[in-house]
């Protein structure tokens, strides 16, 4: 699976298009629809760096996601302290986390792996909502909305710029796994492990490397969304659904690229932003719809464009065209 | 409840017939959930993560047709049975066929996607409200030992039990059960032997679906039924495969006492809240010591399943 060249411009421009719009644009729903699809980009793209750099396929991430919003959550309503911090503390017990489960997941392949990282959420999940007395157990946390920059209470302009900054720090993150020798280490071991072993590559150290990092990265976006949405509930943040949504952007954009993940996240948060708002306040069990679509998209992509979407240009690009 | 430190030898034995029956009768119902899940795995070695949303079909099918017909679900089993084998047969067509012979993170991610569908299905046409069914026999009290239960769970125990051993049956003293276990053993050498590997696989996948649907339907009088109602039987069946050993049928009918043992004793000493704590930290500690199951062989996990 080699990096696909989306040309050294697209990303730049990217970029360019997602900095520019906040000034010429005032529309808060647009505005906080290009802040979702960041924030959700960049989730994916701390996701792809063990499910699609070190193919250590994830279906738990939501625990990493969700220790980052309840330690913002609780520091911040319980001793006042600045969600900077809790993002901090979040990253920290993340990296503690994801190292744990990392290091005790590390011989199992596939399902096995997808399997063990399930539990780990959901013993998460189940203590989170059981311990009533710290975590407000499954009435969840309402965040609240304290302006200022220390206690990330921003307008959507600033938000947008917030989540642009992470999304291009995520981006070269995964670069990194896409050019470094640990990448490429880390490309052979996902290919075939055994060989790779053989060939003196210490995978397991590798694999554990990867999903630690990812995990705080994880952690990080956690945090901010809390903060940007106002409310945690751990039937939410820590729910199988929440991982495989994760996962879902990384594969439709292509697992293992640097872009993937945001152009998943650009094309499913997008439909799905304006779906909510063309069918609001009708209720059809629309939601379901949706997601019945979600579901068969899923299935007709893994199976028909298995490379995602930047894998489809690369190809594209690759296939000379006919005249 | 009483700390059990205060009993004394005579309750002891009685809390502990008790726990013993509800254990059994527990873990016979999971243990035809698991069976379908340890079948479909062990013959085409796919995971089916969509497995608990068959179960979810299965109780909606004992709901609605117990709401709107007043068909009880003893009854609907029989008619689930050959209903989910054919529900099985257009999910191979449509979805499993295809991904056989893929790589594990697209059978991962298909099965997935089947599950996502199937959940969002049911909430468009049942909403996401919880249905209980209350037939006759789910007031019907009856007492084993010390302990009581209803009727609906004395009788799910049966039938489980009943069609578990069927299915041992089937697998090893018919010819279509040879013709499957010598799939599952070598699929490469049972095509040279002339079996239609394709036709084995889809029949198999066919009887998986079939044993968890009717564990739904059984099931129906004892659980509401929702949308994502699968996700926790699930869940939980992937513990007792794992721990008896992906692809091994006696295996699962032993983890699924396991489970529904640890199931049964943490929640009486700790309160039903936590019992979910106590199977995956089982199945946490199952995958990092013993990932090939208690009684397979070191190594499986390795060969990535």
């Amino acid at each position: 699976m080699g990096a696909p060249r989306l040309g050294r411009w697209g990303p730049a421009l990217l970029v360019v298009v997602a900095g520019v719009t906040p000034l010429v644009v005032h529309d808060a729903f647009f505005l906080d629809a290009l802040v979702l699809v960041l924030l959700w980009g960049a989730i994916s793209a701390a996701w792809n760096v063990a499910g699609g750099y070190a193919g250590q396929v994830s279906l738990g991430h939501s625990a990493f996601f969700g220790i980052g919003a309840y330690s913002a959550a609780l520091l911040s309503t319980r001793w006042q302290q600045s969600p900077w911090l809790g993002m901090l503390v979040g990253v920290l017990v993340s990296l503690v986390a994801g190292a744990l489960i990392g290091y005790l997941s590390n011989r199992l392949r596939g399902p096995y792996f997808a399997l063990s990282t399930i539990a780990f959420s959901q013993v998460l999940l189940i203590l989170v909502s059981r311990w009533r007395g710290f975590t407000a157990g499954s009435e969840g946390i309402p965040v609240p909305f304290r302006p200022g920059f220390w206690t990330l209470g921003l307008d959507h302009v600033a938000w947008v710029y917030l989540a642009l900054a992470l999304a291009i720090l995520y981006y070269a993150v995964q670069r990194y796994f896409e050019r470094s020798r640990i990448g490429y280490q880390l490309a052979g071991v996902r290919e075939d492990e055994d060989a790779a072993q053989a060939l003196g590559i210490p995978s397991r150290r590798l694999k554990i490397f990867a999903v630690t990092l990812s995990a705080a990265m994880t952690a990080m976006v956690g945090t901010l969304w809390a903060q940007y949405v106002g409310f945690v509930d751990p039937y939410y943040v820590f729910s199988v659904d929440l991982s495989i949504r994760f996962a879902l952007n990384a594969i439709i954009g292509g697992l293992g690229t640097a872009l993937g993940p945001f152009l998943g996240s650009l094309l499913i948060t997008t439909i799905e932003t304006y779906l909510r708002a063309t069918f609001s306040g009708v209720k059809t069990g629309f939601a379901g719809i949706y997601l019945v679509f979600y579901g068969c998209v899923l299935i007709l992509v893994v199976r028909f464009v298995p490379e995602g979407l930047a894998g489809l240009a690369a190809r594209l690009r690759a296939r000379p065209a006919r005249a | 409840m009483d700390s059990p430190a205060r009993l004394g030898p005579a309750e002891i034995i009685g809390v502990l017939a008790q726990l013993g029956v509800a254990t059994v009768l527990l873990g016979s119902i999971y243990a035809l959930i698991a069976v379908g899940l340890t079948l479909i795995f062990g013959i085409m070695r796919v995971v089916n993560f969509a497995h608990g949303e068959f179960l979810m079909l299965g109780m909606y099918l004992a709901f609605w047709s117990f709401t709107l017909w007043s068909i009880d679900p003893w009854f609907m089993v029989v008619v689930a049975i050959p209903l989910f084998f054919l529900i099985g047969l257009l999910t191979y067509a449509l979805v499993m066929r295809g991904i056989i012979h893929a790589s594990h993170n697209v059978q991962i991610f298909t099965t997935v996607g089947l599950s996502i569908a199937l959940q969002n299905l049911a909430l468009v046409l049942w909403t996401g409200d919880y249905q209980v069914l209350r037939p006759w026999h789910a007031a019907v009290v009856v007492r084993i030992g010390s302990a009581a239960f209803n009727l609906s769970q004395v009788v799910a125990f049966a039938a489980s039990m009943a069609l578990t051993l069927a299915l041992f049956a089937f697998m090893k003293w018919t010819a279509a059960g040879r013709v499957i276990r010598a799939t599952a053993q070598d699929g490469e050498a049972a095509t040279l032997m002339g079996i239609d590997t394709d036709r084995v696989y889809r029949v198999t996948f066919a009887i998986g679906i079939a044993c968890v649907g009717a564990a739904g339907v059984l099931v129906s009088p004892l659980y509401a039924a929702y949308p994502t109602a699968g996700l926790q039987f699930v869940l939980l069946a992937y513990v007792v495969v794992v721990l008896g050993g992906l692809g091994d049928m006696v295996g699962a009918l032993l983890g699924s006492l396991i489970v529904a043992g640890v199931e049964v004793v943490g929640s009486y000493f700790f309160g039903a809240a936590w019992k979910e704590v106590f199977y995956f930290v089982l199945f946490i500690a199952v995958l990092v010591f013993r990932p090939a199951g208690l009684f397979g062989q070191r190594g499986a996990e390795m060969l990535g399943a």
